[in-house]
């Protein structure tokens, strides 16, 4: 008994922390002025909203952009770290503690170094200002989090129930697919969520890299929010974690899906 | 493990693959504007600047390029980014010796004016090719040729004109403080109520500067050093005037709000009394989408306040220096700048004696709407900007001797 209060006074506290800061930009971005000591705000206005939906700055390609982007980035990032996951997890081979930190290494480095260090190679390379180029650089960004999340869930699960498929007679592909990656699933799963925050937030790495040119949701919400007018930035930030919200569940429905049909076969 | 090795191997291949473009930014001095007119159809301009005002975003998305395509058949890219990382990315591309960079228009003024002109970031003059600086731009008015104290060389062409100004409610506060000793009363009478932003804020720093200007007058800094001990001296008096300040502002001093939109929001939500701004018309706008109420005026010190002009540039390895020209040159043209006047409020940088009389009724049939001042009133309080190498050091000294003291 007193541990489920503990756990209900724990929720409640989080979601007064989430849905109260939430709550506060769905009122700020229709307020037109909300001044101490109201508790509401004195006028509405429908500006923000107009301004977001049918200003000449478009949403939709801005999110199609953004979207587009952080997927491929969550779809690379999670590919790659599964296969290096696999090979630090499962094998061993002279170098594996290397491979495993030289995984990490982009978190290490301070996100401004990296962004300004890497433009200079995009540059030399004619990566600059080209979607490739910003691509390129969201996947290293998300690349420590996904093998790190992977290689967890990978030495976790172990290759003993691909090992009895084998036995069973079945070939190393049937093994992986049919086997370890149903039970992989969740750890796939957050993978591709944290690659795909991790991109679709992405500020000055878009803006040194793409050069501008490379138009995301981010690049609009961030000069809004410094510019000081509350109102634009709140429906701004409403529509950039709604947006993310959407690809999420988007995300978790495909898989599921797909892992609902892997199971009938 | 191969299929890493691979891809390691790909990855070094298309990082260390010299792809260098080898298009030189062409040479345009020879040229005749009808010529640069031809080479610049069917381009596209891409135009950098600060992203953050909404209302200029628009008026470029929704007039500018609009106006560019129709006239000149030239598409006008605007990209939103701060001028820090502006520069940064010149300075990277020319460090990484790219012949043809991305950003041909740049807008820009002040210390980074000064700073792009000193590393080679800029392309060079070109203001006397444009026909428009002729016909509208008066040339031998000083604060158009010197941006901070900096000639401007023909390296970059006005954009638009900001001036400092204060502003409350006359609703909570009757006064409106009219010199730095009015002000001193005013800080008094509303203890708590009043600060502005902390240096090197581009609104707070010029705050700091006009009440330099106040105390010490303006004239003596248009040729100092920018030397510590010699601006040290020279501010003093007004150092001492900004400690005397100190007990009765926000925080009693100790702390400064971190930015001019912090100010603006503060005084937005009546927890101070007074706000200071670069945008002279920014409380006929705040009126009009209900962030201030309709008691907020607009007013300024009677010996005056900072005003500077905001430019245009060209990069150095711009890849279309010519369709930059032609979209810089619309810019500077009455039609243009009389659009922003009316629909972003910006002091325009058009000379009133070049206008034809049909323009200037235009102008002047133009409504700034509430709580402002008129055209006249802000140009005839207008002071000039002091050299971009002194901000630096009035922003340092500023952080060691008042804050807090």
């Amino acid at each position: 008994m007193k541990t489920s209060l503990l756990l209900r006074l724990f929720l409640g506290a989080a979601a007064f922390c989430i849905l109260l800061p939430a709550a506060l930009l769905v009122l700020w971005s229709a307020a037109a002025r909300w001044s101490w000591p109201n508790l509401l705000p004195e006028s509405w206005s429908g500006r923000t909203v107009a301004e977001l939906l049918f200003g000449p700055q478009n949403i939709w390609p801005l999110l199609g952009s953004s979207v587009s982007l952080g997927g491929a980035a969550s779809v690379l990032s999670t590919l790659i770290g599964l296969l290096t996951a696999r090979a630090a997890a499962l094998y061993d081979f002279p170098g594996r503690g290397l491979v495993r930190f030289a995984g990490l290494l982009p978190l290490l480095i301070p996100g401004t170094v990296f962004a300004i260090g890497i433009h200079l190679v995009l540059l030399r390379a004619g990566l600059a200002d080209t979607a490739a180029g910003v691509l390129l650089v969201h996947v290293m960004t998300a690349l420590p989090y996904s093998i790190s999340i992977l290689t967890d869930v990978t030495a976790a699960l172990g290759c003993g129930l691909e090992e009895q498929a084998a036995v069973l007679g079945a070939g190393p592909a049937r093994g992986f697919f049919a086997v370890s990656l149903p039970e992989l699933t969740p750890g796939i799963l957050s993978s591709m969520s944290m690659a795909f925050i991790l991109s679709y937030s992405q500020y000055f790495t878009t803006l040194i890299v793409g050069g501008g040119r490379v138009k995301t949701l981010a690049l609009v919400l961030v000069p809004y929010i410094q510019g000081g007018d509350r109102s634009l930035a709140s429906v701004y930030a409403l529509a950039f974690t709604g947006s993310a919200l959407v690809v999420f569940a988007l995300f978790e429905t495909l898989i599921r899906r797909w892992q609902r049909r892997g199971d009938k076969l | 493990m191969k299929k890493l090795t691979a891809l390691f191997l790909i990855l070094t291949m298309l990082l260390s693959a010299c792809g260098g473009k080898d298009t030189h930014t062409p040479d345009l001095s020879a040229a005749s504007w009808d010529q640069i007119e031809e080479a610049a159809r069917g381009t596209s301009v891409t135009f950098y600047g600060w992203g953050g005002d909404e209302d200029r975003n628009n008026w470029l998305a929704s007039v500018a390029a609009p106006y560019m395509k129709e006239h000149y058949d030239i598409t006008l890219e605007v990209v939103g980014m701060n001028i820090d990382e502006i520069l940064a990315k010149l300075a990277g591309e020319k460090e990484a010796g790219s012949a043809a960079g991305s950003i041909d228009m740049i807008w820009i003024n002040g210390e980074n004016f000064y700073s792009a002109k000193e590393n080679g970031l800029l392309y060079g003059a070109f203001l006397d090719k444009l026909p428009n600086t002729g016909n509208y731009i008066d040339t031998e008015d000083p604060e158009t040729l010197n941006d901070f104290c900096m000639p401007i060389e023909g390296y970059e062409a006005p954009y638009g004109r900001a001036q400092m100004v204060l502003y409350n409610d006359s609703a909570v506060t009757p006064e409106t403080p009219a010199s730095a000793q009015e002000m001193l009363v005013y800080c008094q009478q509303y203890p708590g109520k009043v600060t502005y932003p902390a240096l090197p804020d581009f609104t707070g720093s010029a705050f700091v500067r006009n009440i330099v200007y106040e105390i010490c007058g303006w004239e003596q800094f248009q040729t100092m050093e920018a030397d510590y001990d010699t601006v040290k001296e020279a501010i003093e008096p007004a150092l001492d005037y900004l400690r005397s300040l100190n007990p009765y502002l926000w925080n009693q001093g100790r702390t400064f709000p971190d930015s001019s939109t912090t100010v603006d929001a503060m005084f937005a939500d009546g927890e101070l009394v007074l706000g200071m701004s670069y945008s002279p018309y920014g409380v006929a706008v705040g009126i009009e989408n209900g962030t201030y109420t309709g008691t907020t005026r607009t007013f300024l010190f009677e010996n005056g306040t900072i005003g500077n002009t905001n430019y245009m540039s060209i990069a150095f390895n711009s890849p279309n220096p010519a369709g930059a020209m032609v979209v810089i040159n619309a810019m500077i043209s009455a039609e243009l700048q009389l659009s922003q006047y009316e629909q972003l409020r910006n002091l325009p940088v058009v000379s009133p004696a070049k206008l034809s009389g049909e323009e200037r009724a235009a102008f002047d049939a133009v409504d700034m709407g509430q709580g402002v001042l008129s055209q006249e009133e802000l140009l005839t309080h207008r002071l000039p900007e002091m050299p971009a190498k002194l901000v630096p050091v009035i922003e340092e000294i500023w952080l060691s001797e008042v804050v807090g003291k």
